[in-house]
C-alpha cells in the first residue's frame, strides 16, 4: 500500500499549483470578484451598516447620558427630599416644641387662676365665716342680754322688798355724794 | 289797748318771789295765762319758776321710786339735795311707779338722776349690739 506522503511526493514532480489542485484562473477571478466585493461593501454596505451602529451607539450613549442625568436628577431630589423632610422634621420639632411650650403656659396659667380663684373661694369663705361668728355671737351677747335683763326683772320684783328699796336708794345717795 | 307782752322769766322770777314770801300764786299765774293766751306755756312757765325758786335757794324735787318713801329716806334724798345744790330748803314731790323696781329718780329744774332698777336694766337692754 502507498503511504499519502509517497503519493504526495509522486505527484509533485509537476506544477505546485496543479500539485495542490489550484485553477490559477480560478483562483484570480475569485481575488477579482472579492475584491469587488470588499470595494461594494465598502462604497455602499459598511457605510449604512457603521452609520446603523453609530447611530445605535449614539442612541444608546443619549439613553446612558439620560439615565446618567436621571439618575442625578433622582439624586438631586433625593437630597432635595431628604433636605424637605429634614427642614419638615426641624419645623415639626419647631412647631411641637412650641406647641408644647404653649400649652406648658397655659397649664401654668389655668393653674395660677385656679389657684388664685380657689384662694378667693377660701378667703371669701373664711371671711364670710367670720361674718357668721360674729354675727351669732351679737345675738348670743343680745339674746344674752335680753334673757338676763327678763330674769333680773322677774327676780328683783319679787325680792326687793322695803328694806333693800332702801339700802339700794342709800347706796346710790352715798355714791354720788 | 294792748298790752307788751311780758317775759316768761321775769315772771317766773316774780312769781318766785312770791312763793318764797308765803303767797300763793297760783291765781295769778292762772289769770295772767288766760289774759295773754298763753296757757299752752303752763309747763313752761313751772318749769321756768322751779328754776327760778331754785336759784335762790328753794329747791322743788319730782322724786319717783317703786314704793313709798320712809320718812328717814326722804330726808336723805333732801340731805343729798341739799349737799348737792347748794339749796337751802328742798321739797320733794313723790310719786310711786312700781315699773321702777327699786331705787329712786330724782329730777331737778336742771337735773336728772336715775338709780332706778329699771334705767339700769334698760341700760343693759341698750348695750345690745
Amino acid at each position: 500500500m502507498t503511504h499519502p506522503l509517497q503519493q504526495f511526493a509522486a505527484d509533485s514532480s509537476g506544477d505546485i499549483f496543479t500539485s495542490l489542485g489550484i485553477n490559477g484562473q480560478m483562483l484570480l477571478f475569485q481575488m477579482v470578484a472579492f475584491l469587488i466585493l470588499v470595494f461594494v461593501l465598502g462604497k455602499w454596505v459598511f457605510p449604512i451598516l457603521m452609520k446603523a451602529v453609530d447611530d445605535r451607539q449614539d442612541a444608546i450613549n443619549a439613553g446612558a447620558k439620560a439615565a446618567e442625568e436621571a439618575e442625578k436628577k433622582a439624586a438631586e431630589a433625593q437630597e432635595e427630599v431628604a433636605k424637605l423632610l429634614k427642614e419638615a422634621r426641624t419645623e415639626a420639632k419647631d412647631i411641637v416644641a412650641t406647641a408644647k411650650d404653649e400649652a406648658t403656659a397655659m397649664i401654668a396659667d389655668s393653674e395660677s387662676k385656679a389657684k388664685t380663684r380657689a384662694d378667693k373661694i377660701v378667703k371669701d369663705a373664711h371671711e364670710q365665716l367670720e361674718k357668721d361668728v360674729i354675727a351669732a355671737r351679737k345675738a348670743l351677747h343680745n339674746d344674752t342680754i335680753e334673757m338676763v335683763a327678763l330674769a333680773t326683772e322677774k327676780v328683783v320684783g319679787k325680792t326687793v322688798n322695803d328694806s333693800v328699796d332702801k339700802k339700794i336708794i342709800a347706796d346710790a345717795v352715798k355714791e354720788q355724794a | 289797748m294792748a298790752q307788751a307782752r311780758l317775759s316768761r322769766r321775769k315772771v317766773a322770777a316774780y312769781l318766785a318771789d312770791e312763793l318764797i314770801a308765803g303767797r300763793d300764786v297760783t291765781q295769778q299765774l292762772a289769770a295772767l295765762l288766760v289774759e295773754t293766751k298763753r296757757t299752752r306755756e303752763v309747763t313752761l312757765f313751772v318749769r321756768d319758776i322751779e328754776a327760778a325758786l331754785a336759784a335762790r335757794g328753794v329747791l322743788l324735787a319730782n322724786v319717783a321710786s317703786s314704793r313709798e318713801l320712809t320718812s328717814d329716806v326722804e330726808g336723805t334724798i333732801g340731805s343729798f339735795l341739799k349737799k348737792a345744790t347748794g339749796a337751802t330748803d328742798v321739797q320733794l314731790r313723790q310719786h310711786v311707779e312700781p315699773s321702777l323696781l327699786g331705787g329712786v329718780r330724782i329730777e331737778t329744774p336742771d337735773q336728772r338722776l336715775d338709780t332706778t332698777l329699771r334705767h339700769r336694766l334698760n341700760q343693759l337692754t341698750a348695750s345690745k349690739l
